[in-house]
């Protein structure tokens, strides 16, 4: 177990390395120049020159990419172009922030949705079954953007029932998660619901099932004995694998929100172009991304004592 | 299904304390204001640095000018804008030979307390402080962003700055003497400027030149930018670049509301204060909300003060009068209280003169301006609330189309093809598709490029757009990379040389002159009017400069914006200044709101 | 459970047997598509949508520029002004329709990108195995590991923006999971004994991976196009909002972003229209991708 973990681990220098190079390629040598944004309309050639060269910009592009790497291995990240903020400090503030916004509910909306995916995997075919789905891609053809205007706008601002935005750390800033909650379980029931669905089809057409059922066994033993429990291995990686990218938060959320979390810099840096901020980012999602694969693993050999690691 | 449950008790476990175990303090708005003036005003976007002389951003300077203090200030009331003293007990007096002036500190103005302080207790300024500041804004090692606009003008500045360059960081200011800079007494200290100057003072009014005490720019480093200690109205109760900014009132700021106002305040109200310690407000809150809907519901819960009208609300709450006069529909102007005023800002299409297609063609570049129809786009696209430019010069400052009495382009179809023609592409023949550059991706840019295609495809050019992120529309104005830049100038200080620049040769690219036309006579009048006093003699040639810009359309003149604001009426002394965007040291607020 | 014949199932060695006439299975599969209504609506649907993508290239959409009426116009009931009009009065319906035309492009170029991609890629790496799977799988955990939208921002960053743009980063960004899924399957297929059989009977590698191995593991490749359209089209959508989407106005992204503003302003009818011609194509993929992977799973023939 210990050596396979270990080894698990030395496989990810590669895939890091890739996307080291790969989010160095797309955000270091493009055309665009950050310090024209931070220095505004009076920069003269010299500031021009000064900033690139405390940004470490003039260097040449192997040595940048060098120092990149030196970035990923210590994981201080440097600074932000537009403010000078540690991205260390920031990251790590916002990937609270933009945790206790999602994880929540993701957990119970995975709950939910699972059941009522089974649920309507059951009546497969069925006019209930041809409802639902109706329904789900219906609010997936409604635009995220929507779902939030319309919701801060009844429930917050007609009904008062929520504050219509804000965001405090600590049990008091749960009453401005409140309606962010809501929107999040709304939006992500049709997707999901339509996922577990699937996957519940593609265990209900499994041979055991076949055999349980000709062994007589009776559907409510083989829904909850056979099909939920071979089910969770794709629910698990699918939840599992799903958790890395909670950090980046629910981004149109954070923003409506005001909710300071990862997104929400992940869009202003997107606008201003703050490479470090988005290399950082990606790098670090990509290595909790190995890591949570690596525990979907060891899941596996929890959950299914077949599954074999080696 | 056991296995199901235990990972999601554990999940729900951890979520529960990443909620609970993040640290810092959140702001409190339940919480009893115990008879305390709070103010609620949402900032847009996240400030750069609170440390002046780093910072030249809207989102910084609004803090910044509520913290800090400069030598003089815009007067707060006075229309035309004009300079009055802050930390100078009365406007800096000129010398004879008309180069040097005498400014004199105001005596028992005080830091904010602070640790870097011997006691904690804030020191009284003195004319080091001043000296040490203006060192600081001309350190090349510090001031990246604002000190061209002082370049040139002090005696042996300049010098002092390239010193800085030279030695590097952490200079020691004492060693390097400023010539033009010269300490009288602990109150007083003299500036000789290069020549006569009627800029001169502008720069000391920039939020970018506020006085620091050395001791805490010392102390904090870096940091100083998160723990700014100035003389101003306001401290920083709770710092957040993120969430919500918090001020406290400067219980020893030495500042009064002023005792004259333009025609008119005191009608409105806006000398009742007259000659009243300031500020007024206890606290100032300023959470950061980026979109402009919930911005817009939370100011209609009364839980913000003072708001801007974003495009999507206008119609539904206010409309523009035949009269061009702006005015709250009566159900809102019931609740809330409302101002519309020019902005100093002037909007544009920078042709790129070394284009091959639009070098040399005068009579095309003419076309396009003469094809546009700017006010139309106002009413569509803007509520109506911009003003069409008849110059470069916004409206609100001297010199502009109130002095001069002068006309641009109007929108003429006919005459437009007639100039393509001219250009040598009749009806647009032989005209490849010219490419716009716009310095953001949003909706408004693209809607606003949509009603510029269709006004250009009726006479007959072709047009696209690039909508690129504001560091790709930079550079590529500074590597000329483009043929046309939706472009925009914020006025730096209320004068018209501030945009006439914007077209004088030797400014071309990387300087503001985008467009880099160069012509020898309007450079030979700029550079004469540079330094004259406002009057007809100016204002005469500002005329022909305008005519040339007419004739060559170097930049095709679009708009200045009008700011429509509104605020809840139990704000008092509220009156926009558009150079001084934060004025919370003479709001204030008394009573409720109207709900 | 639903009640599947015990019938259906045949033993795993027959199923090479089956690829050898593969066009049977497609018949088989369009014979139990045609039983149903509902399906065959929608792939109707879906035919439409294409058909308009393809009018729209013939030319023969009516042009989403010209000014049908005035500056937002309610619905009415002419053709242009079924779904009103938008700021500059033009037809919201025309915009739609030009809408679907690039979201149609978008779909099918993506999918085009990546299917082959991850066919090829997966195909490759489940049979031989070793390092040239090593090198697959490397490059695939690399993609996966970044999260798409930062990918595709960057890939927007390097390319000038618009729908070649989008088309890329979307086709690079949606291979992974077909590739993936392929991989998996070739390299159950790979030890199975028609493959064996083949192989001493002296097929080439070309050979069984693409005259049997692949047409058995096909019919993911055509449920994953369907979903790749789908989130093809919806990712473009998301990408608007930040400003790297498509930006001249002809696509359904930038009508949501500019329509949710008019929300505000109780305008809404842009938002309505383009909502149901998402709404309509969507639940036609979904259905049709349902459809599809029931009538292409050999596992499922009965």
């Amino acid at each position: 177990m210990g050596a396979y973990v270990a080894r698990r681990l030395l496989q990810m220098i590669p895939i890091i390395l890739g996307v080291a190079a790969l989010v160095f390629m797309l955000f270091t040598s493009v055309g665009e120049d950050p310090a024209l944004v931070a220095l505004g309309q009076h920069a003269t050639p010299e500031a021009i020159a000064d900033l690139r060269a405390e940004w470490g910009l003039d260097q040449p592009l192997w040595m940048q990419f060098l120092d990149f790497l030196r970035q990923i291995a210590t994981f201080d990240y440097g600074r932000s172009f537009n403010t000078g903020e540690q991205l260390t400090d920031m990251f790590r503030q916002g990937a609270l922030v933009s945790l206790s916004l999602t994880v929540f509910p993701f957990l119970l909306g995975t709950l939910t949705n699972v059941a009522l995916g089974l649920l309507i995997a059951y009546f497969r075919g069925s006019l209930l079954d041809r409802i639902s789905t109706a329904i789900f891609v219906g609010s997936m053809s409604i635009s995220y953007l929507v779902y939030i205007i319309a919701f801060q706008y009844l429930l917050a601002y007609k009904a008062g029932v929520f504050p219509i935005q804000g965001y405090e750390t600590g049990l008091a800033g749960v009453r401005y998660l409140l309606l962010p909650w809501i929107i999040i379980l709304v939006v992500s029931a049709g997707p999901d619901i339509r996922i577990y669905r699937t996957v519940f089809l593609d265990e209900t057409q499994a041979d055991y099932v076949r055999t349980a059922f000709a062994k007589g066994a009776s559907e409510a033993s083989v829904i909850f004995r056979h099909i939920l429990k071979n089910a969770l291995i794709p629910i698990l990686t699918h939840v599992v694998i799903s958790i890395p990218f909670l950090i980046l938060g629910a981004f149109l959320m954070e923003r409506f929100f005001s909710i300071p979390g990862v997104g929400d810099i992940m869009i202003t840096a997107i606008n201003t172009g703050d490479f470090p901020i988005l290399k950082g980012l990606t790098v670090l999602i990509a290595i909790a991304y190995a890591v949570f694969n690596l525990i979907t693993d060891l899941l596996y050999a929890w959950v299914d004592p077949r599954v074999q690691l080696s | 299904m056991t296995t199901t449950a235990h990972t999601a008790l554990l999940a729900l476990c951890l979520s529960l304390a990443v909620l609970l175990g993040s640290t810092g303090c959140g702001e409190d708005e339940a919480a009893s204001n115990d008879g305390k003036k709070i103010f609620y005003d949402a900032r847009r976007s996240a400030h750069k640095s609170l440390d002046p002389p780093k910072q030249f951003d809207g989102a910084s300077a609004e803090i910044v000018m509520n913290v800090f203090d400069t030598l003089v200030e815009y007067d707060y009331l006075a229309r035309p804008y004009r300079l009055a003293p802050n930390l100078l007990e009365s406007m800096p007096e000129k010398s004879a030979d008309g180069r040097t002036y005498i400014f004199r500190l105001r005596k028992g103005v005080h830091f904010h307390d602070d640790p870097s302080f011997p006691g904690g207790k804030g020191r009284e300024l003195n004319a080091d402080d001043a000296i040490y500041s203006i060192k600081r804004f001309a350190d090349a090692n510090v001031n990246l962003k604002s000190w061209v606009l002082m370049a040139g003008f002090v005696e042996g500045l300049d010098a002092f700055r390239e010193k800085t360059r030279e030695l590097g960081k952490n200079v020691d200011y004492d060693a390097l003497e400023v010539a033009g800079l010269r300490k009288l007494d602990d109150h007083s200290f003299e500036v000789e400027f290069t020549q006569e100057n009627p800029l001169a003072l502008f720069p000391f009014a920039m939020t970018s030149l506020s006085i620091v005490p050395r001791e805490a720019v010392e102390k904090y480093g870096e940091d100083f930018a998160n723990k700014p200690v100035g003389t101003g109205p306001f401290q920083i109760k709770q710092y957040a670049r993120r969430g919500t900014m918090i001020l406290e009132k400067n219980p020893n700021y030495h500042g009064r509301y002023p005792n004259e106002g333009a025609p008119g305040d005191a009608e409105a109200g806006l000398l009742e204060a007259a000659g009243k310690p300031i500020p007024f407000l206890d606290e100032i809150h300023m959470p950061l909300i980026e979109e402009p809907q919930p911005a817009m519901l939370k100011f209609r819960k009364a839980e913000l003060d003072w708001i801007g009208i974003d495009k999507d609300n206008f119609p539904n709450m206010a409309f523009k009068a035949e009269d061009g006069s702006f005015h709250l529909k009566d159900e809102y102007a019931r609740l809330y209280n409302h101002y519309a005023e020019p902005s100093l800002a002037a909007e544009y299409f920078a042709f790129n003169l070394q284009d091959p297609l639009f070098k040399d063609n005068k009579a095309l570049r003419q076309a396009f301006a003469l094809a546009i129809d700017t006010p139309a786009f106002i009413d569509l696209l803007l509520n109506g609330r911009a003003l069409p430019l008849q110059t470069i010069v916004p409206q609100p400052i001297a010199g502009s189309e109130e002095d001069i009495g002068f006309e641009y382009y109007r929108q003429n179809r006919e005459l437009a093809r007639q100039k393509l023609a001219e250009a040598g592409y009749p009806n647009g023949e032989g005209l490849p598709e010219v490419v716009f550059e716009y310095r953001a991706a949003t909706k408004d840019a693209r809607q606003g490029f949509e009603f510029i295609r269709n006004e250009l495809a009726e006479v007959g050019i072709r047009a696209k757009a690039s909508f690129n992120t504001f560091s790709a529309f930079l550079k590529k104005i500074e590597t000329g990379n483009f043929q046309i830049a939706s472009s925009g100038w914020q006025a730096d200080y209320p004068d018209a040389e501030n945009f006439y620049q914007l077209v004088y040769g030797p400014n071309r690219t990387p300087g503001p002159n985008s467009s880099t036309f160069a012509n020898p006579e309007f450079d030979a009048l700029y550079e004469q009017t540079r330094y004259m006093e406002n009057g007809p003699e100016r204002f005469a040639l500002f005329e022909r400069m305008a005519e040339i810009m007419k004739d060559e359309v170097p930049l095709l003149l679009r708009y200045n914006g009008i700011a429509f604001g509104i605020y809840q009426k139990n704000l008092h002394n509220l009156k926009r200044h558009m150079l001084v965007d934060k004025p919370y040291k003479y709001i204030d607020k008394v009573g409720e709101p109207v709900l | 459970m639903t009640p599947t014949p015990e019938t259906a199932r045949t033993p795993e060695g027959a199923e090479g047997m089956r690829s050898v006439r593969g066009d049977s299975l497609a018949r088989r599969a369009w014979r139990s598509l045609r039983r149903d209504r509902m399906v065959m609506l929608c792939f109707a649907v879906i035919s439409l949508y294409v058909i308009v993508a393809l009018l729209g290239y013939s030319g023969l959409l009516p042009d989403m520029q010209e000014r049908v009426g005035t500056k937002y116009e309610a619905p009415s009931l002419s053709f242009a002004k079924l779904f009103g009009t938008d700021i500059f009065g033009r037809s919201i319906l025309y915009k739609i329709l030009a809408g679907a035309q690039t979201a149609m492009t978008i779909g099918f170029i993506v999918t085009g990108i990546s299917l082959p991609i991850g066919i090829s890629l997966g195909a490759l790496a489940g049979y031989y195995g070793g390092r040239v799977d090593a090198v697959v799988v490397w490059l695939y955990s690399v993609i996966s590991s970044v999260p798409s939208i930062l990918l595709i921002v960057g890939i927007s960053y390097v390319l000038e923006k618009g729908i070649t743009a989008i088309c890329i980063a979307l086709g690079v960004v949606s291979w992974v999971g077909l590739c993936r899924l392929i991989r998996g399957e070739v390299i159950k297929h790979r030890s199975r004994e028609y493959v064996l059989a083949v192989r001493l009977l002296g097929a080439g590698d070309a050979t069984i991976i693409f005259r049997h191995i692949l047409p058995n593991v096909f019919h993911l490749a055509i449920v994953t196009a369907s979903l790749t359209i789908l989130s093809a089209i919806k990712s473009e959508v998301i990408l608007t909002f930040l400003g790297v989407g498509i930006q001249d106005g002809s696509s359904w992204g930038t009508m949501i972003t500019d329509a949710t503003g008019e929300l505000v302003s109780g305008i809404w009818w842009p938002l309505a229209g383009v909502s149901l011609a998402m709404f309509l194509v969507m639940y036609a993929l979904n259905v049709a991708g349902d459809a599809l992977r029931d009538a292409l799973d050999p596992k499922l023939i009965d």
